[in-house]
């Protein structure tokens, strides 16, 4: 990769030609053109986004284009940063959930999990059976709904609103029942260490079987609309390869990863909660690109739904949260916890001094890895391609900055 | 047959069109929250008004984001008057962890949805303004013992 | 009435009818995109929402005029009227009965044509002046997008020309009266003869409007809004009313050519002739149907995609089939020119 632009001096930053003057872009970005083309024609730089309608959130690519074809991509990331990390070092272990809600703020649960894991670990709390089969639906009910942004979102920045809204339509259906469940309709603050908050309302296992059965139908009817078209499937076969090689330097995790081949799945390999007592496939593509991501991502949601009425159907009797105390206070030491979020692995490491807050919280978030990838990525497709890819990888920016 | 996804597509819009519109007219039409739904905080009172917040603090400790104020004096006779428990509403992310933390379920989450607000003053709710305490241990011994309770009279306060 | 106040006032009328129709087409997208997304659309300003759009064009004729700063000031302010004039010219020829027409020309398809390609010349001028990255890549598209299809645009409409050995609009539609052996109407879509040509018309057709899924040139989740970026208030306005309009008459010029315009099966003339116009309003709001529908549904093609598709399926395509076609029509003495 890049060799840094800058080196930190005591007189300020040192670019390789020389001091860096405020003000002025520093030289060794890249800011100007790189050059001509063949053609003798000037590259055109964009500067795609933070508000641009296509990088989901406020993701900054500097993009140089030659005509239509990204010749370079700058990633610039950091408009969203709220410091969870450092907040993280003023709460409570217990409230760490309302965070990491609004780290992932589309698939919430799965920080909270996350979260909820680490205490458990370093504390040495058994969760009660009940309380881990009920984290696992919740889990599976937002893997549904962040799966059906991503498929809307991706239908538009194909030109399709259509999907967009269908998919929100089936979205709406699954926050009222995490609603129910949970008290809200994306913050959710569900579960906690030891377990979860409350037990689950009752009535909410026919609700969610009816869910499941009509979502069986317009699942196959949104894989029809969008991945049975030709247009689209021009437009995604064989576009933004990544290989194994490339998604494991980068580190990519979770659909990105298990599409280019390699079948690494949190659920599965390093198994929590539920997840052992369950039958569920990994679907894995085959060379990496964006319609291999696209059917992996179909398939889960199809072995979500699988999983979701073996979840309901088998659902333990019990208390829904361990004996807890009401002040958490850890044992000092360092534990690494991770879930499979809708965007790869979510971990989080804690460091911990024996007090009622953690001395430090790492915070690995899937998304700030794909990220890294664009710039590599990139460089090479059309411009329009750019903007698909971008939505093929699923990013969330509240993850990446924080 | 190339074509054939697209026309096939075409068909799945015509049917969703014939599914008709799955709009909730909002100011015309209301969903009904369920249960659990957590809004904004509301003090929890009884049939005679009368409140049940001791100041004990839990919950201005509990706050992630430190927005609930609770301001209050004692008097020799260790009884306290809450001055005011002030809620910013507009810095709350209705998480629910002070009604949780309230040992004496003096709060609750409401169920008020609408809570936009003309001005920002309006943003900032007094909860409780110049009321007496509720004293628990005493409130206690006044439903053990029917006979006991003066304080009940300055638990019914009045608020902003 | 003298000639010349005749003439005036037909092209007032066409203006109205112009203005009109991008009012009504708006709201009726917004009702059948709604209805297709399993949304309502406007409802609440008037009843069924009828007035939103005119409340909306009364927005934008009252809004702040903005002129960014390093716009080509000229060009800036030619481009709305450089789209918005052509599309306006197009209504000229387009027959809506016998009788009702702004004026019956010999050349009335090729006009109709011609005055459309200049479209994109405004469209260009309008990415190229707006001084943004985003408007020129879109303009650039544009003009690509139309250089490519203008061609089988044109060729396809080339064997209904042979068949019926005129380029007057009314005279294609008069071709068109009448029924097969009594059962099937006598429009050029009931025969298969003219199945590939209404296909490539279809195709080209849907480019020239510049909709989802060849709406490259402002694609919004790519350019922000393509070469329409810059504009705001009226001017944007213009653009939008143009478009509307290019809908409006590429579903005329399809009803036109293919189904048999204001003709009607089974019904006599002398029923028929006062009817003529809403006959011939109702089958194009029924085309401008099938694009709305088109437009929610399909995903959008990438520019090279589509360059491709024209230049080596589409254009080949649309040769031979003139060829073929040619051959057929003298072998077997098919043609029936009128007049």
């Amino acid at each position: 990769m890049t060799e840094p632009h800058f080196t930190v001096t005591e007189s300020g930053l040192m670019t390789p030609e020389g001091m860096y003057i405020p003000g002025e872009p520093p030289k060794g970005i890249r800011r100007i053109p790189k050059g001509v083309d063949r053609l003798g024609t000037e590259h055109l730089i964009v500067n795609m986004g933070p508000q641009h309608p296509s990088t989901h959130g406020v993701l900054h690519l500097i993009v140089e284009l030659d005509g239509e074809e990204v010749v370079t991509v700058e990633v610039s990331i950091g408009f969203l940063h709220r410091g969870i990390e450092k907040l993280a070092e003023s709460r409570r272990f217990d409230h760490l959930g309302t965070l990491m809600d609004r780290g992932d703020y589309v698939s919430v649960i799965h920080g909270e999990q996350a979260v909820a894991l680490a205490v458990e670990k370093l504390m040495e709390i058994e969760v009660p059976a009940k309380a881990a089969w009920i984290r696992t639906l919740t889990a599976e009910l937002t893997r549904l709904a962040s799966h059906l942004v991503w498929f809307g979102t991706f239908g538009l920045d194909t030109g399709a609103m259509g999907q967009f809204l269908y998919a929100m339509r089936d979205r709406e259906v699954l926050l009222d029942i995490l609603e129910e469940i949970s008290g809200q309709r994306m913050m959710f603050n569900y579960v906690r260490p030891g377990g979860v908050v409350a037990d689950l309302p009752t009535g909410i296992e026919s609700r969610i079987l009816s869910f499941c059965d009509t979502f069986e139908v317009y699942l196959e009817e949104h894989d029809a609309l969008l991945g049975g078209n030709e247009i689209f499937q021009a437009r995604v076969k064989g576009i933004g390869v990544v290989s194994k090689e490339t998604a494991l330097a980068f580190g990519l995790t979770g659909a990105n990863l298990r599409a280019s081949g390699l079948g690494f799945d949190v659920r599965r390999d390093r198994p929590y909660d539920a997840y052992p007592e369950l039958e569920f496939d990994i679907p894995i593509g085959t060379i990496g690109d964006s319609w291999d991501r696209y059917t992996v991502r179909m398939e889960e949601m199809r072995q979500s739904l699988r999983m979701i009425r073996q979840l309901v159907g088998g659902m333990p009797g019990g208390p829904f949260t361990a004996k807890v105390p009401k002040v958490l206070r850890p044992p000092a030491g360092e534990v690494y916890a991770s879930v499979e979020s809708s965007r790869g692995e979510t971990g989080i490491h804690l460091f911990t001094d024996g007090g009622t807050t953690p001395y430090r919280m790492h915070y690995r978030a899937a998304s700030l890895f794909t990220c890294q990838l664009f710039e590599e990525i990139l460089p090479g497709h059309l411009f329009a391609d750019a903007c698909m890819l971008l939505g093929s990888f699923d990013i969330m920016l509240g993850e990446v900055d924080r | 047959m190339w074509g054939k996804g697209i026309l096939n597509g075409m068909r799945i819009t015509m049917r969703n069109m014939l599914r008709g519109p799955i709009t909730v007219r909002y100011p015309y039409e209301r969903v009904t929250l369920p249960e659990r739904a957590r809004w904004a905080v509301e003090v929890v009172r009884d049939e005679s008004g009368a409140h049940k917040c001791t100041a004990c603090m839990t919950c201005v400790r509990a706050c992630p984001d430190h927005i609930l104020d609770l301001q209050f004096t004692t008097a020799e006779d260790k009884s306290k008057h809450i001055d005011y428990l002030r809620y910013e509403m507009g810095a709350c992310m209705m998480c629910g962890l002070c009604v949780e933390a309230c040992p004496f379920d003096a709060l609750k989450m409401g169920q008020d949805y609408e809570l936009a607000k003309l001005t920002r003053d309006e943003l900032t709710v007094d909860l409780l303004v110049d009321v007496a305490a509720a004293a628990p241990a005493r409130a206690k011994k006044a439903s053990e013992v029917p006979a006991g309770g003066t304080d009940d009279s300055r638990g019914g306060g009045t608020d902003g | 009435m003298s000639p010349e106040l005749a003439s005036l006032l037909r092209i007032l009328a066409a203006v109205g009818l112009m203005l009109m129709n991008g009012v009504i087409l708006i709201y009726m997208l917004r009702r059948v995109l709604g209805r297709l997304h399993q949304r309502l659309g406007p409802v609440h300003v008037g009843p069924q929402g009828l007035l939103q759009t005119p409340m909306d064009v009364l927005k934008l004729l009252t809004k702040e005029d903005i002129t960014p700063t390093n716009v080509d000031k000229a060009l800036y302010f030619i481009a709305p009227a450089a789209v918005f004039t052509p599309s306006l010219m197009a209504y000229a020829a387009i027959p809506f009965s016998p009788t009702w027409m702004v004026t019956d020309l010999d050349t009335g398809l090729l006009y109709t044509l011609v005055v459309m390609s200049l479209v994109s010349m405004g469209l260009l001028m309008a990415g190229w002046a707006s001084a943004n990255k985003w408007s020129l890549i879109g303009g650039m598209r544009s003009v690509g997008q139309h250089i490519a299809y203008e061609i089988p645009l044109l060729l396809s409409v080339l064997p209904v020309v042979m068949y019926v050995g005129t380029l007057n609009l009314s005279s294609i539609v008069e071709a068109q009266s009448g029924t097969w052996l009594g059962i099937l109407p006598q429009w050029f879509i009931t025969n298969p003869l003219f199945w590939p040509a209404f296909i490539i018309f279809i195709v080209s057709a849907l480019i020239k409007v510049n909709q989802t899924p060849f709406d490259m040139s402002e694609a919004e989740s790519e350019l922000v809004a393509g070469f329409a970026t810059e504009y705001s208030s009226m001017k944007f306005g213009l653009f939008f009313l143009s478009e509307f309009s290019n809908s409006f008459i590429v579903s005329a010029l399809a009803v036109t050519l293919f189904f048999g315009g204001w003709t009607l099966p089974f019904v006599p003339d002398e029923v028929l002739a006062p009817i003529a116009p809403v006959v011939f309003m109702l089958k194009v709001y029924v085309g401008i149907f099938v694009l709305m529908w088109i437009r929610g549904t399909l995903p959008r093609v990438r520019m090279d995609h589509l360059m491709q598709f024209a230049w080596k399926i589409l254009i080949p395509a649309v040769l031979t089939w003139i060829l073929v076609f040619g051959f057929i029509i003298k072998l077997f003495d098919l043609g029936r020119p009128v007049g």
